[in-house]
């Protein structure tokens, strides 16, 4: 037993003060978190809203607007528009993305494969370029005259893609996407594979259970809560999509205007239209309606989850 | 935390200051303030590469002034930390580096000190176009720094093969343009960089554009005037005829394609032939530079895109020394002769712009031409242009709507016109009286 | 014994090995395929870093230049603004580090209260902790920059590091793991032996999820490695700065050309590729702890 490993438990006398602690012990364990928490995220969300009820005009200075901005987002097609940018994206993105990550965690995970160092460090690679980097470098494989597809497409005599065009920009950010955030997900599941108590699969041996069968049959409804966390994660991160439409208008300002996302949109309101109080009032229904799809989501999920 | 990161030890400083007050032939030139006491430390912030040469310069001519350089990011990134500063009313700097199309947008903000005591004496060393970007009447915000007035580089390779000579109209850039394309279907006269709104603004500056003018909290709004349709109508028939691009710049795409001779000209500014030099290499000794092309051939008119000004923030507290590390940086011959040679800004002093050392340099690129000479030739003839209180959202719609009349949405005229409705909207929001 | 060797025993018993074989072929190349995809951008980086900027524009992607000039790119790199990229690093992997591993101790810390213990406003605060993740970032970097600049922390390495260090998606791991990985009464037993919460936690609860800490640093230390909006807003001086806001400092200079612009890109893709290094180094260094699974067994 792990129990000797423990010093304190042959010296210390049983029962000195555990009630008490035991009843402490979770707010201490908490307390670090929650104070960075409160400092980081709580008191500037706080003080966002506050300067959402204000605008700030050029002449005139700052004055109280109340709900004015919230109403006013609520007709804006600027917004809308880049709500349902998104949520194409996510609808095409999302599934590939966490489908491929689950079978590289599970096939990793089982070591059923050569070289499993290699394919665990090289999906996870991509993640480790910044995404500043991982767009310059797609910006230049996309490069609709340049391009090494254009030239390998010319090389054919096929009409060359263009992968910058208005149509086709949101798939193209999608691959960027996909490609950088598979090893991340790969590793949550990963993780949470290496969770599951090993005796698991003694039993499903000798109930006599195939590989697929075990996979789906265990791991799977087992798993449910990460693959649940990284779908709601992934539809944060789509809705909040910024950097790489930010800096993909470098290459196709054509196409990704100012308000091609609502991020980006918060961002240019808050930046060169100095309109702060309203770009508060942007991300704060963005928030609303993340959070809003994410629980629609879960609730349609819940009911179709995998029986254990 | 912060201690493992301060790169100014106390002593290093007081040592310093020790060593240079022994030197007392400058001590007569400072301020009374900085005289005996410690030194004045003054914060500046510029992107500006190796911009630390010079600020040492200044630094060892002015013993009682520290000036500490910070790059906080080029362009839009900088202006949005000045912004938030302004806002948090701390973490500003003493003076900033600022684009001239920015300077009015700041000053609507009340960002800047007046420095015309001490700037005025120097406006004659500036052409007068470039003096009005940072003057309004007697009240001067900073000096100017560097500028880009409008030229054309063009291929003399090509344009030879294809017997064109540099169009000095626009009337004979569109024919150029069309006969090129016709001849070889992979080459263009040029990429017209609609999704900058710099470069829009510089093209229509030479045509007498007056997109918004400015009578206190009043506004005039004119963008889709007669003279920006003429604009729209010019270029839209370029477009429709298929013989330019209208992809975006500064991306490797389009400087691949300045480099492989896919496009035959860029229309830039003065800034440009040596930024050129460092991303085209296949072309070397193949560009030329020429005027602009005209509008009216008898009477010269052109514009400037780019330039930037040091001003001086009010937020300074030492608003003299700021004023001199200001005026100091932007016309002491040594420095701004040096911004020309190693980090090779385009000049606004008079005497450089003339000189010819600067504007009679043959360089190998341009095939010896003197290309400088074209550029400040363009220097002393840009006229004054009015900028918008609030230039970020102009460009910022010039650049949407623009972008969106290439996808499809409607035509470059069109554009204008939501480009109007939108700054219109937001001007009212923002508080201005619109006529 | 640990969970990866158990399902090996378990396919084993399943399989014939000529089957398993087979299957492993097949999964290998499937696998293979995803890998190519995942190198080419890669590969394109790791050529253009062997180039001149003027190569970069004229020569093919997937291919070499018409010189060698790696080793110029990089004491280009390393001279370039007296030497300010190692200055860069130097500030990534200490921001990074502090702030992977103070992430992966409150969330550990975080998520054994919520996986074991049942206190006043637990679901409640575990809810708030996840919602968290719903804020738009442009929502909370802007009023942190204004809260800084009014604590004085400003233009303070602390204002990125501090914030790094929360990681809903680690205490939500954590809180998994520890419900699952780590038996209650083994921690029962533990208290009937009379020891106290901080040493169970230290000497039970710490050791049996060290992979999972593993994970949440990893995470952390990666995605603070590659932020670039909240140190561009909390950082001004260069010298505090993370490679990141300092690369895109270098790349903004080309991306217009009045006041001082200048085209970078062979020295920002070198710099790109030496900036991968130290995550790929850490990656190696901490993929060891999953190699067990969880640690000792001591679950059964």
């Amino acid at each position: 037993m792990a129990m000797s490993n423990s010093p304190a438990a042959a010296t210390r006398p049983a029962r000195s003060g555990g009630f008490t602690s035991r009843k402490l012990a979770p707010y201490l364990f908490l307390a670090p978190f929650v104070l960075l928490f409160i400092a980081f995220i709580v008191a500037p969300l706080v003080y966002a809203f506050y300067m959402s009820l204000y605008r700030d005009t050029l002449v005139g200075g700052r004055q109280f607007a109340g709900a004015a901005s919230y109403i006013k987002v609520m007709g804006d097609t600027k917004f809308w528009g880049g709500v349902w940018n998104l949520v194409l994206f996510g609808i095409v993105q999302m599934p590939i993305m966490l489908s491929l990550a689950l079978l590289f965690a599970i096939v990793l995970d089982r070591g059923q494969v050569y070289a499993k160092g290699v394919f665990r460090l090289g999906f996870f690679l991509p993640y480790a370029v910044p995404s500043v980097i991982a767009t310059i470098i797609w910006g230049y494989l996309y490069g609709p005259t340049f391009g090494p597809f254009t030239q390998m497409a010319k090389a054919f005599n096929l009409p060359p893609p263009d992968f910058l065009s208005p149509g086709a920009m949101i798939f193209s950010l999608a691959n960027i996407v996909t490609w950088e955030y598979v090893g991340y997900n790969m590793v949550i599941y990963y993780a949470a594979l290496k969770a599951i108590p090993s005796d698991l699969a003694e039993a499903a041996r000798v109930d006599g259970a195939s590989a697929w069968q075990f996979a789906r049959l265990i791991q799977l409804p087992l798993l449910w809560p990460a693959i649940l966390i990284t779908i709601i994660f992934s539809i944060n991160g789509t809705l909040q999509l910024f950097n790489e439409p930010y800096l993909m208008r470098a290459l196709a300002r054509n196409t990704i205007n100012s308000s091609y996302t609502p991020n980006l949109y918060a961002y240019s309101l808050a930046t060169s239209n100095q309109q702060y109080g309203y770009a508060a009032a942007v991300s704060f229904v963005l928030g609303i309606v993340i959070a809003g799809a994410s629980y629609i989501f879960t609730l349609i999920t819940n009911r179709r989850r995998p029986e254990q | 935390m912060t201690k493992i990161f301060n790169p100014l030890g106390r002593t290093m400083q007081r040592r310093d200051f020790l060593k240079v007050a022994g030197a007392s032939v400058a001590v007569a030139a400072l301020p009374a303030a900085a005289r005996g006491a410690d030194p004045v430390k003054l914060l500046v912030w510029s992107w500006l590469p190796d911009f630390q040469t010079q600020i040492d310069m200044f630094n060892a001519a002015h013993p009682g002034i520290q000036v500490k350089l910070v790059n906080a990011g080029q362009g839009a990134p900088e202006y949005q930390a000045v912004r938030a500063g302004l806002k948090a009313g701390s973490g500003l700097p003493d003076v900033v580096h600022i684009e001239f199309q920015f300077l009015e947008s700041f000053r609507q903000i009340d960002a800047f000190a007046d420095i015309g005591q001490w700037a005025n004496p120097h406006k004659a060393e500036f052409p007068e176009g470039t003096w009005t970007q940072v003057a309004k009447g007697n009240v001067v915000g900073g000096m100017p720094w560097d500028s880009g007035p409008m030229a054309m580089l063009y291929r003399k390779d090509i344009f030879d093969k294809h017997g064109i000579t540099p169009p000095a109209t626009w009337a004979e850039f569109a024919d150029a343009a069309k006969k090129l394309h016709a001849a070889d279907p992979n080459v263009f006269l040029t990429d017209a960089l609609l999704s900058n709104g710099g470069w829009v603004n510089g093209l229509l500056w030479p045509m007498g554009w007056k997109p918004i003018r400015r009578d206190g909290d009043k506004l005039a709004i004119n963008i889709n005037d007669k003279i920006s349709k003429d604009f729209a109508a010019y270029w839209q028939d370029l477009i429709t005829a298929g013989v330019i691009e209208t992809k975006p710049g500064f991306n490797n795409e389009w400087y691949t394609g300045l480099d492989s001779g896919r496009y035959a000209t860029w229309l830039t500014a003065g800034w440009g032939p040596v930024f050129l030099t460092s991303v085209a290499k296949t072309s070397v000794g193949q560009w030329r530079a020429a005027d602009l092309p005209q509008w009216d051939a008898s009477k010269f008119a052109t514009g400037n895109w780019g330039g930037s000004a040091l001003a001086v923030m009010k937020a300074t507290q030492h608003l003299p020394e700021a004023a001199e590390l200001a005026i100091w940086l932007t016309t002491n011959p040594e420095a701004t002769k040096l911004y020309t040679t190693k980090q090779f800004l385009f000049p606004c002093t008079t005497a450089l712009l003339t000189s010819a050392e600067f504007a009679g340099q043959k360089m190998d690129f341009y095939g010896g031409q003197a290309v400088n000479k074209v550029f400040a030739k363009s220097a002393a003839a840009v006229s004054n242009f009015e900028w918008s209180p609030f230039q970020d959202f102009l460009y910022q719609s010039m650049e949407d709507e623009f972008g969106a009349s290439i996808g499809g949405k409607g035509t470059l005229s069109d554009a204008f016109d939501r480009i109007q409705d939108a700054v219109v909207t937001y001007a009212r929001e923002q508080g201005f009286t619109v006529d | 014994m640990t969970a990866t060797t158990d399902i090996a025993t378990f396919e084993a018993a399943k399989r014939r090995p000529g089957e398993r074989r087979r299957s492993r072929i097949i999964l290998t190349l499937l696998l293979s395929l995803f890998l190519i995809y995942s190198f080419v951008p890669l590969v394109y980086l790791v050529l253009s870093a062997t180039k001149t900027n003027g190569d970069l524009f004229t020569t093919f992607g997937f291919g070499f230049g018409t010189e060698f000039n790696l080793w110029q790119n990089l004491s280009d790199l390393l001279a370039r603004d007296n030497g300010i990229f190692m200055r860069w690093m130097f500030n990534s992997v200490l921001y990074s580090t502090v702030a992977g591993l103070g992430a992966a101790i409150f969330a550990t810390a975080a998520g054994y209260a919520f996986a074991k213990f049942k206190f006043v406003g637990r679901n409640l605060l575990f809810a708030l902790v996840l919602g968290a993740v719903m804020i738009p970032q442009t929502a909370l970097v802007v009023p942190i920059f204004l809260l800084l600049a009014l604590s004085g922390l400003s233009d303070n390495p602390l204002g990125v590091i501090l914030p790094s260090m929360i990681s809903p998606i680690g205490v939500y791991l954590m809180c998994v793991y520890i419900e699952q990985g780590v038996d209650d009464e083994l921690l029962d037993a533990a208290r009937i032996d009379g020891a106290g919460e901080f040493v169970i936690f230290r000497a039970i609860v710490l050791r049996l999820v060290a992979p999972g800490m593993v994970t949440v640093a990893l995470l952390s230390f990666v995605g603070t490695w590659n932020n670039y909006f909240l140190p561009l807003i909390v950082l001004r001086s260069q010298e505090y700065q993370p490679i990141t806001v300092g690369l895109a400092t270098w790349y903004q200079l080309a991306q217009q050309g009045g006041g001082g612009g200048e085209v970078l890109f062979s020295i920002i893709i070198t710099g790109a590729l030496v900036g991968i290094i130290p995550v790929i180094v850490v990656f190696l260094l901490l993929q060891r702890f999953w190699q067990g699974g969880l640690t000792a067994g001591a679950v059964k």
